[in-house]
């Protein structure tokens, strides 16, 4: 129980909405006018689009390879504007959760989430509430951070696997079915870790995920992950992060002048589901705090020679939009040296994409670290590093929250063993 | 709504830990359902927390109702031995009243359902 005096200036829920807004509206714009300075047309780029939909988009399949810089960056501002309607026309308040959802979401539309994907399951998370005489209010984060499991929708419906119209319909079917339970479920799942996975709906998508690729491989349809990464366009990349992670850090300082004289106050929280940063030290800090971990994971990347492609570029969405809901620089760190110590130890590449991937989504366990401290949070880093790399089979790739899965399972391993050592005051 | 007796249920058991964990030692609790609301009022005779503890209380308590929120995370809620999810009860509920009453900690909870 917290409470801080902060005080900052109010630009209300359209201010943030817009500010919301003009991320996907400037990878529209930007991704249009790259296409065509670089000699493209609107056919090379609905080309491409049409390449991103009828993709597999198993892991890892990134969008920037398969469809074009330009068609992806459309795909992410196609999705960001739906996002962005549903929150609208819903009347959400933004708090730490959207904010985290939006910017997953987004990460995740560079690599495995397009529109044809992403539309059954929130249909049937749409269904779910009608049947069960709720409002869609109810259940949207779930529906958006649920479509994790979207590349199962585009897997049998492209793979092949069966009659190009019997796919279509199955996998809508399924995608509607992912839909309706996701809700649920997630929320059940919950207490298997006790919300020291942030990456909660990756937890409950990597068990969903494991049971539908059995059913698959039961019928003797193999689902094998995919390794299709583009290490172009660095440049354009590079300034969009810039420009963006910037742009929040002006407008936190916009809202709260003393942003940067009171962001120790965000260090003290624990980032346990549900730290909504938002109503405990305010918009300002908060955009201030996604501003730095963005900054930082940019940074980390071009320090150890990493490239910024589709998954990465959803790595680090998912780290910023999470600086809203639980995430900050002093329970972040531990858990991303475990990892990248563990991966030193074990002899990988750092600057592999996976590596680099593994390392940005850990943070998932930053709770772990904000709890028990920075040793226990190293510890909880190695633990993801040594099962992370192990678990994608087991879904078959279908789960694009990998990490989550991974850290559902450390988080629930962990916090037990951890309880044991505890004594009763 | 799914789950309503389940939840305030445990809208109860969280402000209890709370109460216990931070020293109580006489607390009483009254339920009260009318229609589509229900009334959760907590006293605890004899409190001796600060004025600080109290505004605190009443912050964490007076988050705006977040749908979107409770329909997802409600079970989180007394899964944390610290009595620490008094944000998650205040997304929960409509109207919260948190005041010292002499020497009592008077908690009133208001929730409708939707």
């Amino acid at each position: 129980m917290e409470y801080n005096d902060i005080k900052e200036n109010d630009i209300g829920r359209m201010g943030v909405l817009m500010a919301l807004l003009t991320i996907p509206a400037i990878f529209l714009f930007v991704g249009i006018g790259y296409e065509i300075i670089n000699g493209g047309s609107v056919a090379s780029i609905f080309k491409g689009f049409t390449a991103i939909v009828l993709s597999p988009t198993i892991l890892i399949t990134d969008f920037i390879k398969v469809g074009g810089i330009a068609a992806t960056f459309i795909n992410v501002a196609l999705v960001g504007f739906i996002n962005i309607y549903l929150i609208h026309r819903y009347r959400l308040k933004i708090n730490g959760v959207i904010l985290a959802a939006f910017f997953t979401v987004l990460g995740f539309s560079f690599f495995g989430k397009n529109l044809y994907n992403i539309l059954p399951i929130y249909f049937g998370g749409y269904l779910y509430t009608k049947y069960q005489k709720i409002s869609f209010k109810e259940v949207i984060v779930v529906v958006m951070f649920g479509t994790a499991l979207s590349p199962m929708i585009s897997e049998i419906s492209f793979s092949g696997i069966l009659h190009p119209i019997i796919a279509i319909i199955v996998a809508i079917t399924t995608g509607i079915f992912i839909g309706f339970v996701i809700a649920p479920l997630s929320s059940h799942m919950l207490k298997f870790h006790d919300g020291y996975n942030l990456y909660n709906i990756g937890f409950t998508s990597g068990i969903i995920g494991t049971l539908l690729t059995s059913v698959l491989r039961s019928f003797g349809l193999v689902v094998e992950p995919v390794n299709i990464i583009s290490d172009e366009n660095q440049g354009i990349i590079i300034i969009l992060l810039l420009i963006f992670f910037f742009g929040l850090m002006i407008l936190g300082l916009c809202i709260n002048r003393r942003a940067f004289r009171d962001y120790h106050t965000i260090l003290h929280y624990r980032g346990r589901l549900i730290t909504d940063f938002t109503h405990l030290v305010g918009y300002g800090i908060t955009f201030l705090n996604m501003s730095l971990l963005g900054f930082l994971s940019l940074f980390y990347v071009l320090a150890i020679g990493g490239k910024l492609n589709g998954p990465v570029l959803a790595g680090v969405f998912t780290v910023v939009g999470f600086g809203a809901f639980g995430k900050h620089i002093k329970n972040c760190f531990p858990v991303a040296i475990g990892v990248i110590a563990a991966a030193l130890f074990f002899g990988y590449d750092i600057s592999a994409p996976s590596i680099i991937m593994s390392v940005l989504f850990s943070t998932t366990l930053a709770p772990i670290a904000g709890t028990f401290g920075p040793l226990i949070g190293f510890l909880a880093g190695v633990l993801h590093m040594i099962l992370v790399t192990n678990v994608g089979y087991i879904h078959g790739g279908i789960n694009l929250y990998n990490n989550g899965f991974s850290g559902g399972i450390v988080a629930s391993v962990l916090i037990p063993m951890l309880d044991a050592f505890k004594k009763e005051n | 709504m799914q789950h309503e007796v389940k939840k305030i249920a445990l809208i109860v058991n969280e402000l209890l830990t709370m109460l216990l964990f931070n020293g109580a030692e006489d607390v009483e609790i009254k339920v009260k359902k009318q229609g589509q609301s229900t009334e959760i009022v907590v006293v605890q005779h004899r409190n001796n927390n600060d004025d600080q503890f109290v505004e605190r209380l009443r912050n964490s308590l007076n988050n705006m109702r977040e749908y979107e929120v409770e329909g997802y995370y409600w079970q989180l809620i007394g899964e944390d031995d610290n009595g620490d999810e008094l944000n998650l009860v205040g997304i929960m509920v409509d109207e919260a009243c948190v005041e010292r009453k002499g020497d009592d900690l008077y908690i009133r909870l208001l929730r409708t359902c939707s």
